[in-house]
């Protein structure tokens, strides 16, 4: 690590550096137009968020409004009845960025140790084709779009006739149950139909690093009379301990991009209990029965990154301590 | 070498666009943003643009259409990017914040001057009444809105030895009839009376789909008579409906999976004999829910109910308009060319009403609708107009295919709707109303459901909704709207 150190600090000025390997810099060129100009230029849209803005008209500066209005914020000699308007109006906000955050790391949490499992069976599976079969099948759910995840589970999970899981539940003499109207119920489905969709997928990174595992350390753990517990034990785990956290570290960074699993699978009476961020703002914009104030959006927006910039540098900290090097 | 083949390739360059620009002759283009409403490239759309510009030579029309489901969404992004078209499509809520914030271009004159409002051919002026803001007119319906009418299978009626209801107790009978009597003869307990795409719409006039249940109540806001505003959601109709729906609910009536369906899951319930009492769209719809129903081997036979004592009538939508946007460089001329000659009463209207000839009907062998491209098995009803929903009839000697194309099932069903029907009223949008009614919305649709579903009481569930600011949000919206007065 000081070496690589050393060897930056001995960087020659960038000037310098370009005459002597222009033609890389020159294959570079189109990669950096194509950040500046899709991910750089578009943030000039940030100005919105504190702006009062609809489609086709004007936009009107109105400094940290929207986002005093986010947050619940009036001015002290304001009246009663504007103060409770203000809390109320915050309150889904709140419970949305909770929800996008709660739903975020239980689903993040799931997901990777459902898929450290399910590879660690399929690592020990002695049959080559029947691990392959396995395999195909489990990555298969990742490839449809959450649009048919959404149909396929609304349609087994129904209370009517259609609904495989309730006739099950008929036919041990149980009562059926609207799963999907009732929040918490709501909320377990969402983590199983994710599990059920990304886990197969999750299992790749993991299933690459136990295969590089040196077969020789297993081995050895047989000659030292260990027994398939323990070979998981004293090999398998500590070899995926750093995958495992560095998937953890990396998917961190992004837990604030929840919309569309949430919302394919909402329904009246549960949206308001299981809002996040992105679905609240698409609901303030489209339930309003008005043109939607395009700045309010931005400002939840712009309060969406901003929370996901601090935990990005946070995992870049950790991603720092764990691995020794960042992830960006 | 090399100099000579760089040279060469920018001459050649050079004069390619010197070639195109002057091929580029003095056309006109109109540029339109539009919903699934106008049938996609899939459905004969190219064939239809060909022969707009066939019929209008020197323009050249250009067709924006997104997804319809995110018609709006796409709308806002290309506005928001700068990107106007010279005409879109436009529900009643955008219309009128639209036109009261400036973004549509104020065709009242153009109309009042217009051949199609001086055709005598029209009778859609009280339709154009309603579509004022202000006094003014901002936006061109083709059509009436159109709304639900209540249908019921014949066969399950005959099945279980029942008439078409009058009132609602009879209407209850009915319906424990269909879910306890076996009216699909199968054998088994499998069926429901009713099912519908949730209980509450998530646009004007929302109570369309459970109208029996609704009556007299309304979930929005509604001007009284003396001109003063109320949320119809808070009042004691509005409870009384919510206790029937969930007296019905809790029998066994209605489909327990009404609150996830999706409009097309409920059609395809009841195209499979899963329910027997179907509120959706009148006219062509009675021929493509009779259709789809032959298709499944069902009896196609329905009984479009006329609305039932104590409900007021079915409720007539405020149509979807077709507006000129203030970036259009020449509002006048796009008017004269696509707005005012959609209803010409000849070739124009014949091709928006029924489609391009050869691809959606055919006069070998008489005028007949063609098979759908996409559906094999079912015809084309009609391409943007609704024949029955026209505001003006075809001008004197031109060939009128209505009564070819129009199945009696669908007259029938429009007949009973026109006579049957009250027209929905534009709700002025406010900025509070911009602020609040999102999450007011949310709250309410909450309440319907938990209230129906028997997870709350009516007043557990008035409750939590006054805790989460309901009444409060109601309040301010319906001062904002007694301050336009």
């Amino acid at each position: 690590m000081q070496k690589q150190a050393k060897v930056i600090n001995n960087k020659k000025p960038l000037g310098p550096r370009i005459r002597k390997y222009w033609q890389f810099y020159l294959l570079f060129i189109p990669v950096l137009a194509f950040v500046i100009i899709f991910h750089y230029l578009p943030m000039y849209g940030i100005v919105y968020g504190f702006t009062e803005y609809k489609v086709g008209m004007t936009p009107k500066f109105v400094g940290l409004d929207q986002f005093r209005k986010l947050f619940g914020i009036v001015a002290s000699d304001a009246s009663e009845a504007t103060k409770m308007l203000a809390a109320r109006k915050s309150q889904p906000f709140w419970l949305a960025f909770q929800n996008t955050i709660v739903f975020s790391v239980i689903k993040l949490l799931l997901n990777t140790g459902f898929a450290v499992i399910i590879s660690i069976f399929l690592n020990e599976m002695i049959s080559t084709k029947f691990k392959k079969v396995t395999q195909t099948i489990i990555y298969l759910p990742h490839f449809m779009s959450w649009v048919v995840t959404a149909s396929v589970f609304t349609l087994l999970l129904a209370v009517g006739q259609s609904g495989l899981v309730n006739n099950l539940r008929r036919s041990v003499g149980l009562e059926a149950v609207n799963f999907l109207a009732e929040p918490g119920q709501w909320k377990i489905w969402y983590y199983i139909i994710n599990v059920w969709r990304e886990t197969g997928w999750q299992t790749i990174i993991f299933m690459a690093t136990l295969t590089s595992i040196d077969p020789g350390l297993y081995e050895a753990a047989a000659m030292d009379g260990a027994g398939r517990w323990k070979k998981m034990q004293y090999v398998t785990f500590p070899a995926l301990g750093n995958t495992i956290i560095t998937v953890l570290i990396l998917n961190l960074a992004k837990i604030m991009n929840l919309f569309e699993s949430v919302f394919v699978l909402q329904n009246d009476a549960v949206r308001n209990a299981t809002n996040v961020l992105q679905t609240l703002v698409y609901y303030e914009a489209f339930n309003s029965g008005a043109v939607p104030d395009l700045g309010y959006s931005v400002a939840i927006g712009l309060f969406r990154s901003i929370v996901g910039l601090v935990l990005m540098l946070i995992c870049n900290y950790a991603s720092k301590k764990v691995r020794g090097r960042g992830i960006m | 070498m090399k100099k000579l083949i760089a040279l060469t390739l920018a001459l050649a360059m050079c004069l390619s666009l010197v070639s195109f620009s002057a091929f580029a002759d003095d056309t006109v283009k109109i540029t339109i943003l539009v919903d699934g409403t106008i049938p996609d490239q899939n459905n004969g759309r190219d064939a239809f643009e060909a022969r707009w510009e066939e019929l209008h030579p020197g323009f050249d029309l250009e067709i924006w259409q997104p997804d319809h489901s995110a018609y709006y969404t796409d709308m806002q992004q290309r506005m928001v990017s700068g990107n106007y078209p010279d005409v879109l499509i436009l529900s009643s809520t955008y219309y009128a914040d639209f036109a009261r914030n400036g973004v549509l271009w104020d065709m009242t004159e153009a109309w009042e001057n217009s051949k199609t409002k001086n055709s005598g051919r029209f009778t859609g002026d009280n339709v154009f009444e309603g579509l004022k803001i202000d006094g003014k007119l901002y936006g061109f319906a083709p059509t009436r809105g159109n709304g639900c009418v209540t249908y019921v299978k014949k066969a399950w009626l005959d099945a279980v030895g029942m008439e078409a209801p009058k009132t609602f107790d009879d209407y209850i009978k009915m319906c424990e009839a269909f879910v306890n009597n076996d009216p699909d003869g199968n054998g088994q307990a499998d069926t429901y009376a009713i099912s519908a795409a949730g209980f509450i719409g998530n646009e004007a006039p929302f109570i369309n789909y459970l109208p029996e249940f609704y009556q007299d109540a309304y979930p929005y806001f509604v001007q009284q008579e003396d001109g003063t505003w109320i949320d119809g959601f808070l009042t004691d109709t509005m409870k009384a409906a919510l206790e029937r729906l969930r007296d019905a609910y809790a029998k066994g009536l209605i489909d327990p999976d009404t609150l996830t369906n999706s409009t097309a899951q409920a059609r395809t319930k009841f195209y499979d004999d899963k329910f027997g009492v179907f509120t959706y769209w009148a006219g062509t719809w009675a021929t493509n829910l009779k259709t789809n129903l032959e298709a499944n081997g069902r009896s196609g036979e329905l009984i479009a109910l006329p609305p039932l004592e104590g409900v007021p009538a079915y409720f007539d939508r405020v149509p979807p308009v077709w507006a000129i946007t203030n970036k259009c460089a020449n509002p006048q001329l796009v008017f004269d060319t696509f707005i005012d000659t959609m209803l010409d009463g000849g070739d124009c209207q014949m091709l928006f009403t029924y489609g391009p000839e050869n691809v959606y009907y055919s006069f070998e062998g008489g005028f007949h609708m063609l098979e759908n491209l996409e559906k094999a098995g079912t015809n084309y009803t009609k391409f943007h107009i609704d024949p029955m929903l026209a505001l003006a009839s075809f001008a004197e000697g031109y060939y009128d295919p209505k009564e070819e194309s129009v199945l009696p099932e669908a007259k029938a069903a429009s007949a009973l709707f026109n006579e049957n029907s009250r027209l929905a009223s534009i709700v002025p949008a406010t900025e509070v109303m911009g602020e609040y009614n999102g999450q007011l919305t949310t709250l309410k649709n909450e309440m319907v459901a938990n209230v129906i579903m028997g997870v709350k009481t009516y007043d557990q569930a008035l409750a939590d909704f006054q805790a989460a600011g309901g009444d409060i949000f109601s309040a301010a919206i319906v001062e904002s709207l007694n301050a336009l007065n």
